[in-house]
């Protein structure tokens, strides 16, 4: 590996360069870079270095946007014309009775697959033939916080490594002046879903705007050209050569303590986030700042003030991210808890997030990076075929809906099945395990093979679970 | 065949009996002819062959409940009994004709063919059914007395240590348990910590702060005399300052989710919240018996008092119900009073019990051995007491509620308005009531003449001053001098008989049940049933600090462990239940337990005789062999290096640039700021302006952390924590490379280096002493030489002047110290 010192200098020439070109030109840059890297020093690479996948990978990186709270599936991405049928009758719903609630809204066909989507995702449907959706999920606790984490880590028992850290721990990153595993907008408490658990620290995200839930509010992001800025990006004193210097004593100091101390992860991972810091400091300012962007393509994602304007954003940056070659992004939106008030909140978090994500398949695909980019939609469970108090309704793990668009899978498909009402999977069943083993898949990794041993045991995401789901694979 | 009206078509509301019930199919009432029919044939039949399996007072098979309308037109888990619209597939109908192989009822005899036929004629008049009110009872699956099986709810036993082969070892009984763990497994515990390393933990532990310099040479003195005596005189010197209160109160904080705060979508805040942190911090600097500060934050408006003074101490200790978050914009006024009611079950319940009883809301708790009747029965004694909580009314706050004003005033009022100011203030009030009335009018005519309506954006402002004003107003007497306002609850004149909400909703009352506690807890002391003058808070805190409760102790004495070695006994140390883990040494957690209510529930005697041991004073040395047997360290075969947490390492920071302010300030920065919208006048700016008091008293608003809080995993207030994370992230690096706060402690620290110390060596030692709190070896000291050298010709290379440069470089040194593992770590 290369010495700090030489790691500046190869920086300051690439800055030096950089500033006759746009961004994206330096990020390739720096990309070949770390490949250069890789193969004449692959002796000793770096625990972000890019790695091989263990076979032909299908999907290079991941957009994973995450929908807290869980979204009514019936109401948006599987259509039950039974239920509405059976409307206001009472439903078998395993111990508890409830009468059914068949969905307010329309579904119709969409793409020349025919894929049945609601009414409350118009935009999204337009994208019909790029949609896998899996239909027969299903997750093991219909508990809030017991389901994401299981979502996130497989495992809501333990404090397990995360499916981005478990993808960074695989793969490596493609660009090393960003952090590998990215996560937007987490919310609070969330620390263990993007968590590294007992892999290196260095693999667990790094979390953009979790500091303050109002530090974006629309006055600021008028006022400020340089959007969704990470705090303290920027020293005001320093130039990058005297940090360096201080940097280089810091670590000298932390490295000591390293070796007295003999086995501290903690300390490992403090070493590797300062040289990830000091590279982001370079690079993150321009990658958020949204100003390069066309009118066009702020509409498109529809940044632009309205209600979609702040999961827009964050669409937008996912994609810059991912172009400049960071493995894995998770964008968060919250409040899909609809125990109440569906006909009126559930509409309005599908508008929020409709045109941005149709806006972000749209120009993936423009850019030719939907191939290989693969984008998540779920939420931690689905929601009961039965009315909670009339205009709401009630978790259900039992069966449920998330999609997959890009990155190798069977576009304009469904696979799995509810039962008629929706409330249990029949077909296609899908564990978290079996969709985390599907992900990973995808991604050229094989999920009994990607292991790390931990005290003298090899661990894996999908511990002595998980079935890939072939059917769904282009 | 005659048909009623279909029962989902005709949704009128009414209410029933209790003012509550939102009936869900009101439908024509039967006549008399057909009541006197139901009466006559159909009750005594449903009495006599279907009652025995489908009742509430026998059995509810199939989830079918047929002694009430409601229960009949459910149906049970087959579905409906009843299709009035298609009455020949009414599963009623073909069970009792046997038609259905599956379901022949009654399944040994089939009924009589008059019965059958008076079934039939009663399904074809439309099934009239007078049992109008008769409710749904929600029955149990739960067996509690198995439940009651569960180690945690089995009354902790007093135990003996156990023989260890290692005698020379333990220096406690506590040890012995450790140590017989360990001989078991065959590990060895670790050595001894060294002086520095140990005092500079201990430091930490109980007070939050490091060791100064003359306490680290004055300790050393003494530990060279007599390490023991040294060692456990520090103890309890520690123990009684002031900033022991400051650090195991922020613990106490985390778990009872102290914000200043709303949360939630309107996120106002509560100006009046610090007053509950003082007492928190309070009591565990006077040691208050945990019992009693447990009874004082359910029911201290109820105990008895002796002064006003000490009632003060309790109306504010009840702060504890009245701090959590809450969704302000609820239309709902009942459905608020039942979610404040749940959140304030969900945080006694884990921060005390360390149970999630407030899971069982819905439906019986899907792990532990708690009913849903069992949620309901305590969620009267919470809707029989009102909760203070003051926020002021806005459009998108509407449940604001006044505050307790406390019978003695504050020496230093918090808040002063002068005459001229309150002359300033009603004017100003007066004025924007007169502009309100105008504006409104003015609306109303637009309306009327449909001209443009963009008064309302007016309106709204104006009631949003003028609701401002008021509430300014409303805090101070009439000299301008601020009441002295706390948050906090009373009971209501009489108490709620709750009633169980099917899959907690609103509309669908079950039975009532009596106020009461969760059955699988009941003891020989549990109070039945609860006096009907009173909410029952009293008798709730009787019973959760009862010697007799298997879990108050327990939970407390693991949360105190869990502080002082890094992991719980119980890991998940809000979670006591069977999805909870399960002790690494049980029967040292009830021997602890057990002593702590012995010991009169002394916090401070329970943390001296657990720094006494030698497994906390046992150096953190790596073991291969060890850490593969044990990689987690459950047995504590070493003492858990862990990172300071968001506090200490700021704290630590001013200690080391001796800027530390050990003054508590008064109130807190919501409170000068008053009733608003966190983000507004309550701004990110003003919530991270650098202060030097200690993080403790740092504004803790829901969801706008300060950053050097946030950033480094402070609890959030929306839930009760017990255990911190522990993150590891680029965005702590770039904090302590670049935030101003971190520059600015650099620089001040160099400062006092200059001032204190003459030569360069001599102020690198100095320095290593402030921050990692042991002398600089000579290497250590060469390079510290070696970087202040470099950077300044540097600096120099690039124009600076040379005396700037220097200073410089001694700053940035310093901030690299603290930005450096072994200051965020305690070994």
């Amino acid at each position: 590996m290369m010495s700090n010192s030489e790691l500046f200098s190869r920086r300051t020439a690439l800055r030096s360069i950089s500033s006759g070109f746009g961004y994206l030109a330096f990020a390739a840059m720096a990309d070949q870079q770390v490949r250069a890297e890789k193969k004449t020093d692959s002796a000793a690479p770096g625990p972000l270095a890019a790695k091989e996948p263990h076979f032909a990978a299908r999907a290079k990186r991941v957009i994973f946007l995450s929908m807290r709270g869980a979204p009514s599936h019936v109401d948006t991405f599987e259509y039950k014309p039974q239920l509405t049928k059976d409307d206001g009758k009472e439903g078998k719903v395993g111990r508890s009775r409830g009468r059914l609630l068949g969905s307010p809204w329309e579904f119709s066909q969409h793409g020349e697959s025919g894929l049945w989507i609601s009414e409350l995702m118009p935009e999204i449907a337009t994208h019909a033939d790029e949609l896998c959706l899996l239909s027969g999920m299903h997750t093991d606790l219909p508990a809030h916080p017991q389901a994401q984490v299981q979502m996130h880590t497989g495992n809501h028992q333990f404090v397990r490594p995360s499916l981005g850290a478990w993808t960074l721990y695989g793969l490596g990153t493609e660009n090393a002046n960003l952090p590998g595993f990215i996560a937007l907008n987490p919310g609070n408490g969330t620390a263990q879903h993007f968590g590294s658990s007992f892999l290196p620290a260095i693999y667990q995200a790094a979390r953009f705007g979790a500091a303050s839930g109002r530090r974006n509010s629309p006055r600021r992001r008028r006022s400020s050209g340089r959007q969704e800025s990470v705090p303290n990006i920027k020293n005001p004193r320093l130039e990058a050569d005297l940090q360096r210097l201080q940097l280089d004593y810091v670590q000298k100091l932390n490295r000591a303590k390293l070796r007295r101390d003999v086995h501290q992860p903690e300390v490992e991972g403090v070493i590797e986030s300062f040289e990830l810091a000091f590279r982001m400091q370079d690079k993150v300012p321009d990658l958020m700042d949204l100003s390069d962007e066309s009118e066009k393509t702020l509409e498109l994602y529809g940044v632009d003030g309205s209600a979609t304007d702040q999961f827009g954003r964050q669409c937008l940056l996912a994609r810059r991210f991912v172009e400049a070659g960071v493995r894995f992004v998770e964008l968060s939106h919250s409040n899909w808890d609809h125990h109440r008030n569906l006909s009126e909140d559930l509409p309005a978090r599908c508008n929020e997030v409709d045109r941005p994500i149709a806006g972000l398949l749209a120009d993936l695909k423009r850019r030719d990076l939907l191939k290989d980019t693969l984008v998540i939609w779920a939420g931690e469970f689905g929601r009961t075929p039965h009315a909670q108090g009339g205009d709401g309704r009630d978790h259900n793990n039992k069966g449920y809906t998330t999609w997959m668009a890009g990155g190798g899978v069977k576009g304009g498909f469904r696979y799995g099945a509810t039962d008629p009402h929706g409330y249990e999977a029949v077909m296609g069943k899908m564990h978290i395990h079996d969709w985390h083993a599907t992900i990973l898949h995808l991604l050229g990794l094989h999920h009994e093979k990607l292991t790390y041993n931990h005290a003298g045991r090899d661990f894996r995401l999908t511990d002595v679970h998980g079935v890939v789901a072939k059917k769904i694979l282009a | 065949m005659k048909m009623r009206s279909h029962p989902f078509l005709t949704g009128v509301l009414s209410l029933s009996a209790t003012g509550l019930l939102l009936a869900q199919d009101q439908e024509v009432a039967p006549s008399a002819e057909e009541v006197k029919f139901f009466e006559e044939k159909i009750r005594p039949a449903l009495v006599e062959y279907c009652y025995k399996c489908h009742s509430a007072d026998e059995k509810i098979k199939g989830g079918l409940q047929l002694d009430t309308r409601e229960g009949l037109r459910h149906g049970g888990d087959s579905g409906p009994a009843l299709e009035l619209d298609k009455p020949e597939e009414s599963l009623l109908w073909t069970a009792i004709t046997w038609q259905d192989e599956d379901y022949e009822m009654p399944p040994k005899k089939k009924l009589p063919a008059s019965v059958i036929a008076d079934f039939r004629k009663w399904i074809e008049m439309g099934a009239p059914d007078p049992r109008e009110g008769e409710r749904v009872v929600i029955k149990t699956g739960i067996d509690i007395a198995e439940g009651r099986e569960f180690w945690s709810f089995q009354k902790p036993e007093k135990r003996k240590a156990p023989v260890v082969k290692a005698t020379d070892w333990p220096h406690s009984e506590v040890d012995r348990f450790l140590l017989a763990a360990l001989e078991e497994e065959g590990l060895t515990p670790a050595g001894d910590a060294g002086a520095d390393v140990l005092l500079r933990r201990l430091y930490f532990d109980l007070t939050g702060l490091p060791p100064t310099p003359e306490e680290f040479e004055s300790y050393g003195t003494a530990w060279r005399r007599d390490p023991v005596a040294a060692y456990r005189a520090k103890v309890d010197e520690l123990l009684s300052r002031t900033q022991f209160g400051e650090r195991w109160g922020r613990h106490w904080l985390d778990v009872a989710r102290y914000a200043e705060s709303s949360g939630k979508e309107t996120n106002m805040t509560y100006p009046h919240a610090w007053r509950y942190r003082d007492y928190v911090i309070d009591s565990f600097n006077e040691d208050k018996p945990y019992d009693q500060f447990l009874s004082e934050q359910i029911a201290g408006d109820l105990l008895e008092v002796e002064s006003d003074e000490d009632w003060q101490e309790n109306l504010i200790a009840t702060g504890f119900l009245a701090l959590g978050p809450k969704g302000l914009n609820e239309r709902n006024g009942r459905q608020f009073a039942l979610d404040l009611a749940d959140e304030q079950i969900d945080v006694t319940t884990q921060a005390i019990l360390g149970l999630t009883v407030a899971c069982a809301r819905c439906h019986d708790h899907k792990f532990d051995p708690i009913p849903t009747v069992d949620y309901y029965a305590l969620s009267g004694i919470f809707q029989s007491t009102r909760t203070y909580f003051g926020t002021i009314n806005l459009a998108v706050s509407r449940r604001g509620t006044k505050l307790l004003e406390l019978p003695v005033e504050d020496e230093e009022p918090m808040d002063t308005m002068s005459a001229r100011e309150m002359a300033f203030v009603k004017e100003r009030l007066s004025e924007a009531e007169e502009d309100l009335v105008e504006m409104e009018r003015t609306a109303r005519e637009n309306r009327r003449t449909g001209g443009n309506n963009n008064a309302q954006q007016q309106i709204l402002r104006l009631r949003r001053t003028v609701t401002t004003l008021r509430a300014r107003l409303n805090g101070v007497d009439s000299d301008g001098v601020a009441k002295t306002l706390a948050m906090g609850v009373q009971d209501y004149p009489r108490p709620v008989e709750p009633t169980v909400l099917v899959r907690g909703e609103l509309d669908r009352p079950a039975q009532e049940v009596p106020r009461g506690f969760l059955q699988v807890m009941a003891h020989e002391e549990t109070p039945e049933p609860l006096p009907p003058d009173g909410s029952g808070r009293l008798q709730l805190a009787q019973w959760l600090t009862s010697p007799e409760n298997p879990l108050t102790a327990r939970v407390m004495v693991n949360r105190i462990w869990q502080k002082l070695f890094g992991q719980g006994l119980v890991t998940s140390t809000s979670n006591f239940g069977t999805t909870g883990k399960a002790p690494s040494h049980p029967e040292l957690l009830d021997y602890l337990a057990v002593r702590f209510v012995e010991d009169d529930w002394s916090v401070k005697s329970m943390i001296r005789e657990l720094v006494n041991t030698k497994a906390y004073q046992m150096s953190s040395e790596f073991n291969r062999g060890a850490y593969l047997k044990d990689p987690a360290n459950a047995l504590l075969w070493r003492f858990t290096p862990r990172r300071l947490d968001a506090e200490a390492l700021r704290d630590a920071m001013l200690c080391g640039s001796g800027e530390i302010d050990l003054e508590r300030p008064l109130g807190s920065m919501v409170s000068r700021t008053g009733d608003t919208v966190v983000g507004q006048r309550l701004s990110p700016e003003l919530l991270n302006r650098q202060v030097t008091y200690r993080s403790v008293y740092l504004p803790f608003v829901r969801d706008s952390l300060p950053e050097s809080l946030a950033l480094f995993d402070a609890a959030d207030p929306n839930l009760v924590t017990g255990e911190r994370e522990s993150t590891n992230v680029p965005g702590q690096a770039l904090y302590l490379m670049n935030n101003a706060f971190v520059l600015r402690r650099g620089d001040v620290m160099a400062q006092r280096l200059l001032e204190e110390a003459e030569e360069t060596e001599e102020q690198i030692r100095l320095a290593f002493k402030l921050t990692y709190g042991r002398r600089a070896s000579t290497l250590e000291v060469e390079q510290g030489r070696e970087f202040l050298w470099s950077f300044t010709a540097a600096a120099v290379k690039k124009g600076e002047e040379r005396e700037k440069a220097e200073s410089q470089a001694l700053g940035v040194f310093c901030q690299g110290l603290l930005a450096s593992a072994e200051f965020r770590y305690l070994n």
